[in-house]
């Protein structure tokens, strides 16, 4: 098998094992709760209506943001656990900016999207900060930060709320219809459509993929990734790069809220989507940092909530199961990357011996062969 | 790596603690079925919010008043309760397959339905929705809005906590600070100063949006409750539904009182905790779910806004233990007078 | 390639009973040398050294003996009999014991807590261990005191807690593995000593080393290994150290010797006053001031730990606080970022090619770029350019003779030589004014010793400034052409290599020597 094969075998045998250890688990749990195996895999694996699947790739564009951000720290080894603080705090910007509608049309939605980001941003900023200068954990700072974020937007919420009369909810003021970004149509029946923020969510994922891969900032990024200590050496200024990575992890985490914000709820108000950005750790864990993987999981953990939803009503079997076979997943996609990982270390380094012992004599290797196509790191 | 596998882990761990608190409802909807019970051929969909059944909270509270619609009219019926977090698009999802697997009426409890319900109903125009808390929904035609007047309700407990406190101090712990809760505050306040406007009152909500777990985390509620009593507080109101509990357990521990929510609590609470019940706020949603069964089964669906205040005894207050049995007088004459409407309730604190 | 491993040569003076008996042994590891019928046997109260090149499998011996692996085939025997080693633990209860090359002490408890600490249950953790401790002490002369806390010991005390500790748990077989790496010569000699203390106790030995000269003055017996086998056990009587060598490489020996002198008068790197504070008090560099010319080699000697490592990462401006002037060519760099110190012309080999050197996880061609991304051919405005670090990396690979098969090849699938062969393509590729060479040869077998020493002489002869840092004497001797010596992050005297000896060089490292008077340094 050529080294190309082989490493494309190695790359789909790592998820398509987690997932089949995965669906195990989940079935070994129905069984034991005495659960309909088959009903619910039927369930859930039915092909979706037209319908559904315009919300799993709307779900999916949202987590897929989610995922980016977190990713971006996952490549600098670091945990951005406070996407969640982030997007509420630059949805809630953003849904103020856009309902106030100081600027005309699309202007106004540029800039609120704009705000979104650099709240994101700064809201990280401050965890990137800390670790920066006084070494403190982002862990634990972009925990915090959640926390405070809850209060401040709950704060600042009331303070602008408007309430519809009747209604026990309150939210910001609606957006403009001029600033709202058209969707994309996606089936005869104009009421099943897809977040023109899809477009945004895409061009963002390319832009993740150029700067990680492309450009010297991705390269000294995915270097202090791999090792602070050689980074240093080599003369990254891991500090500026701490901060910085935190900076674009937040800056991607603004957007997480906005195709809701600007596609379906056109407000914020106590029932906008909470918990997003800890569904974007286990997608990026999922997705191995990568815009592609990212994309995959996003659309696996959009289509397995789609399609639970259901479960109670048809067959009598709550949707948390599904939760288990998501933990699950990102649990036996770790464990199953690392077994393949190393594995892959053992041939390579087979490989190696192989290939110098069959030139061992003339000691300078047969130059330009053996040009397997590695994309790089993948931390 | 290494890292990240902790981390994967601990993920992991998260979630399946999450799933298992909340994952055994499967069974609920199981309809009696008794040698002649009376038989319906309505199919209610049940749409909870999150904590559904069991939350010993307004679910619950709901979920009375369809068992009792199962006992009496013999209706068949499905349930589904939200997530904690959901897409608003999982919600519609949630009606439109009760729709399409024939359920007619859906009963949609909780305002955060308010915008689903208003999408699906227009989708499915022969379908009858009900959704309770919320009155956004008055214009579209089959939908019936079943809303409460909590703060006639909490205006009564108030009054009732004035009377009774000897230390002239007392408290309210609202689960989540959002406006339905701050009604129970309003109505709470205005009915203690209505008795003694020098009374002082501690006021404090256990979690703030999006952090819904302040409805079902008694430790916060004894936490909190417990610093009130300690600053002096000798009865505290709870509208936080399950961290009541806790709220119960510290007043118990205090020697103080407490006043319970939605449902009489003095029936349901553990018998050691019965003696600090002094009263609690009914908030009668059993009953709005079952008259509004009623009519579906009577065959005059009803629509539009119906409300539940103390006129029409939706919302009052338990006397069980006997604890105010002294001060029933004076609580039934604030009743009428608003009734009457020579009080005005605030809704806002 | 290997002569096939004989059974042990006819056993030298004194028949004593075998302590261990090693038949056969084989281990294969996927890509990596291991053992392959490894025959020794090892007489109580002798001292028994195993010698080879790194990577010629005697630390993967060491570990199926002490339990760590389990081999493939072949037998132990202690003691005449057949063993199964599952675990350090049944290597302890068979009377093995282990003293390796990193001391694994918790400095801030005391010998005593050290030597209990897991053997709890042998005499307590109260007096009757300290009697013992004692006891063992006096009786192989090892001069511990028991109360003494741990990170008030230098270096060979250390060693000999590590010793005790086997002892206590009743070690007749001990393990030595390259013990005298951290040692200066004066405590080699002390250590070697306690060797025989053991030795004539009856107890067996075994000596991992690679350092020759050190393993035929202590040794019984000495067997070599190469290429994962055993070559031969021979008698130290009646051999050389290049006889040895050459056993142990299976060629011609490279030697470190310089050439003739290429020093001009030009200063290239001018340090003065160089001091980096602690906040524990005592700085790590105090003051350091010295000239690199031209075409000039400047060793650096010194225990471990005296500041070498901190002079190296302050002159690579990786080191926040350092103060003094750093001047190359002409031009002050003291205030400039390590990017931009390498940018003005250092290239950096540094002493943790693991840790500082590489990206274990990513291609070589990737490695190539890491310290260079900001400059030609790896990167071009802003953009990291793929096909011509590729084919950059591809010139390092031909021109240093790094074994390969590619550039997409992961730096962790290469063994140590090649790693480092690939670091110093990359370090000259930037045209540098000076070299920065930390332990350039630690770890590496004895071929790319060879060619990495072949490198440095020619970056000399090229004019640049070379900045050499070694723990191996012979090493700085032979390619210096003067030699400072460091303690606790002094230079205390400098040296001419052509007439100092490995002794008086270590009589400076450990200060005891003043006699070598030290010559200011401009």
């Amino acid at each position: 098998m050529s080294p190309r094969v082989t490493r494309l075998v190695l790359g789909l045998a790592a998820p398509l094992l987690a997932l089949v250890a995965a669906f195990a688990i989940t079935s070994l749990v129905l069984i034991i709760a005495g659960d309909p195996v088959g009903g619910v895999w039927s369930t859930i694996l039915q092909v979706p209506a037209e319908r559904n699947m315009a919300n799993i790739i709307n779900n999916a564009t949202v987590l897929y943001l989610s995922g980016l951000a977190v990713a971006v720290g996952f490549r600098m080894n670091l945990f951005n656990i406070g996407v969640d603080g982030q997007y509420r705090v630059a949805a809630f910007t953003a849904a103020v900016v856009a309902g106030e509608a100081w600027l005309p049309g699309y202007l106004n939605t540029a800039l609120a999207i704009v705000c979104a980001m650099a709240v994101g941003a700064a809201w990280a900023g401050i965890a990137g900060v800390l670790r920066a200068t006084r070494g403190v954990s982002e862990v634990i700072s972009t925990i915090m930060l959640n926390f405070i974020a809850t209060g401040l937007v709950a704060y600042l919420l009331r303070k602008v709320a408007v309430r519809e009369a009747g209604s026990n909810e309150i939210g910001t003021k609606e957006i403009p219809e001029g600033s709202r970004i058209p969707s994309i149509p996606f089936s005869d029946n104009p009421a099943i459509s897809l977040y023109g923020f899809l477009v945004i969510a895409a061009f963002f994922g390319f832009l993740f993929w150029f700067v990680l891969n492309k450009t010297r900032f991705g390269f000294d990024l995915r270097a202090t990734g791999q090792s602070t200590t050689a980074a240093v050496a080599s003369g990254i200024n891991v500090t500026r790069m701490t901060i910085g990575a935190l900076l674009i992890s937040g800056a991607i985490a603004g957007l997480v809220g906005l195709p809701i914000l600007f596609g379906d709820a056109y407000a914020y108000g106590s029932t906008f989507q909470s918990g997003l950005g800890f569904a974007g750790i286990a997608i990026a864990l999922l997705g191995r940092n990568n815009p592609v993987g990212i994309a995959v999981g996003a659309l696996l953990f959009a289509f397995l909530d789609e399609q639970s939803n259901p479960l109670q009503i048809i067959i009598g079997v709550s949707p948390d199961i599904v939760a288990i076979t998501q933990g699950v997943i990102v649990l036996t996609v770790v464990v199953s990357y690392e077994v393949v990982r190393r594995y892959g270390v053992r041939l390579e380094q087979r490989h190696v011996a192989r290939a110098l012992e069959q030139s061992d004599e003339p000691p300078a290797p047969t130059a330009g062969t053996g040009h397997d196509e590695s994309k790089g790191v993948t931390a | 790596m290494r890292r990240t596998t902790k981390l994967a882990a601990l993920l992991t761990a998260g979630i399946l603690s999450l799933a298992a608190c909340g994952g055994d409802d499967t069974e609920a909807s199981d309809t009696p079925t008794g040698g002649d019970a009376p038989t319906s051929d309505v199919k209610v969909g049940m749409a909870y919010d999150v904590g559904g059944r069991g939350d010993q909270s307004f679910n619950d509270s709901a979920a009375a008043g369809l068992d009792q619609a199962v006992e009496e009219f013999g209706v068949e019926t499905q349930e589904s309760e939200a997530e904690d977090g959901e897409a608003e698009t999982a919600r519609e999802e949630r009606l439109r397959t009760f729709a399409d697997a024939g359920y007619n009426p859906i009963i949609a409890v909780g305002f955060a339905y308010a915008a689903s319900v208003g999408k699906v109903a227009a989708e499915y125009p022969e379908v009858d929705f009900a959704i309770i808390d919320d009155e956004s929904l008055v214009d579209v035609p089959n939908v019936a809005s079943l809303v409460f007047a909590e703060e006639q309700g909490s205006f009564l407990v108030g009054a009732a906590a004035a009377l009774k406190s000897e230390s002239g101090n007392v408290g309210f712990i609202g689960g989540v600070e959002t406006p339905l809760i701050q009604k129970f505050e309003a109505g709470y306040i205005a009915g203690a100063q209505a008795v003694n406007p020098d009374i002082e009152i501690q006021s404090t909500y256990l979690t703030q949006i999006p952090d819904f777990s302040g409805f079902g985390d008694p430790a916060k509620g004894k936490t909190a409750a417990q610093g009130m009593y300690d600053n002096g507080a000798d009865i505290v109101y709870h509208a936080a539904g399950g961290s009541g509990g806790g709220v119960f357990e510290a007043a118990s521990e205090s020697g103080a009182l407490a006043i319970g929510v939605d449902a009489d609590q003095y029936n349901t609470a553990d018998p050691s905790l019965q003696g600090v019940i002094m009263t609690s706020m009914l908030k009668n949603v059993n009953v709005a779910v079952y008259e509004y069964l009623a009519g579906v089964v009577d065959g005059s669906t009803p629509a539009g806004v119906t409300r539940y205040d103390l006129a029409v005894d939706g919302v009052g207050y338990s006397t069980s233990g006997g604890q105010i049995d002294d001060i029933v007088g004076d609580l039934d004459a604030f009743k009428q007078q608003i009734i009457d409407g020579e009080i005005e309730v605030p809704t806002t604190p | 390639m290997s002569t096939p491993a004989p059974a042990p040569a006819a056993p030298p003076a004194g028949e004593a009973p075998l302590a261990v008996r090693l038949r056969g042994i084989g281990k294969r590891f996927p890509g990596v040398i291991a053992n392959d019928d490894v025959n020794i046997d090892v007489r109580r109260g002798t001292i028994h050294a195993i010698v080879g090149e790194n990577g010629a499998g005697k630390s993967t011996l060491v570990k199926i003996l002490y339990g760590v692996q389990a081999p493939d085939s072949g037998t132990i025997e202690i003691s005449g009999e057949l063993v199964s080693l599952g675990s350090p633990a049944d290597a302890i209860k068979q009377g093995v014991g282990m003293v390796f090359q990193h001391f694994m002490l918790a400095d801030n408890l005391t010998v005593l807590e050290n030597v209990v600490l897991g053997a709890e249950k042998l005499h307590g953790i109260g007096g009757a261990a300290r009697a013992e401790i004692k006891r063992i002490s006096d009786a192989y002369g090892l001069g511990i005191e028991p109360d003494h806390l741990v990170e008030d010991l230098g270096v060979g005390a250390r060693q000999r807690v590590e010793i005790l500790k086997v002892l206590y748990r009743g070690a007749r077989v001990i393990i030595l593995d390259e013990p005298t790496a951290v040692l200066v010569p004066q405590e080699v000699d002390e250590l070697f000593h306690n060797l025989r203390g053991l030795k004539a106790e009856g107890l067996a030995v075994i000596f991992i080393s690679h350092k020759l000269d050190e393993v035929l003055s202590v040794a019984d017996e000495i067997t070599v290994i190469r290429r994962g086998t055993t070559v031969r056990t021979v008698d130290p009587v009646g051999v050389t150290a290049r006889q040895l060598a050459e056993l142990m490489v299976g060629s011609e020996l490279p030697s470190p010797s310089t050439e003739a002198s290429t020093v001009t008068d030009k200063v290239l790197l001018h340090i003065a006053h160089l001091s980096l504070p602690s906040p524990e008090g005592r700085p790590l560099l105090d003051d350091i001031s010295f000239d690199i010319h031209k075409g000039e080699v400047l060793g650096i000697a010194g225990v471990e730990g005296n500041g070498q490592a901190e002079l190296v990462e302050s002159i690579m401006g990786m080191r926040k606080g350092a103060t003094g002037d750093v001047v190359l060519h002409g031009r002050d760099l003291s205030t400039t970022s390590t990017r931009g110190r390498r940018e003005g012309g250092i290239g950096y080999i540094p002493a943790d090619r693991h840790r500082h050197g590489l990206l274990l996880d990513a291609p070589l061609w990737e490695n190539r770029v890491l310290g260079h991304q900001t400059r030609e051919p790896s990167a071009s405005r802003g953009l990291i350019d793929k096909r011509a670090a590729r084919a950059d990396t591809q010139r390092i690979i031909d021109e240093y003779d790094v074994r390969t098969p590619g550039v997409d090849t992961l730096a962790r699938a290469l063994s140590g030589g090649n790693q480092q062969k690939l670091i110093v393509g990359r370090e000259m590729a930037g045209a540098p004014i000076l070299l920065v060479a930390a332990h350039p040869t630690r770890g590496v077998d004895v071929g790319a010793q060879g060619a990495i020493w072949a490198h440095i002489k020619k970056a000399r002869r090229e004019g640049l400034a070379v900045l050499l840092i070694s723990a191996d004497l012979d090493e700085l001797i032979g390619l210096s052409d003067r030699i400072e010596v460091i303690l606790r992050g002094r230079l205390v005297g400098s040296f001419d290599p052509s007439d100092v000896t490995p002794q008086q060089l270590g009589s400076a490292m450990t200060g005891a020597g003043d006699d070598t008077t030290s010559r200011e340094t401009a």
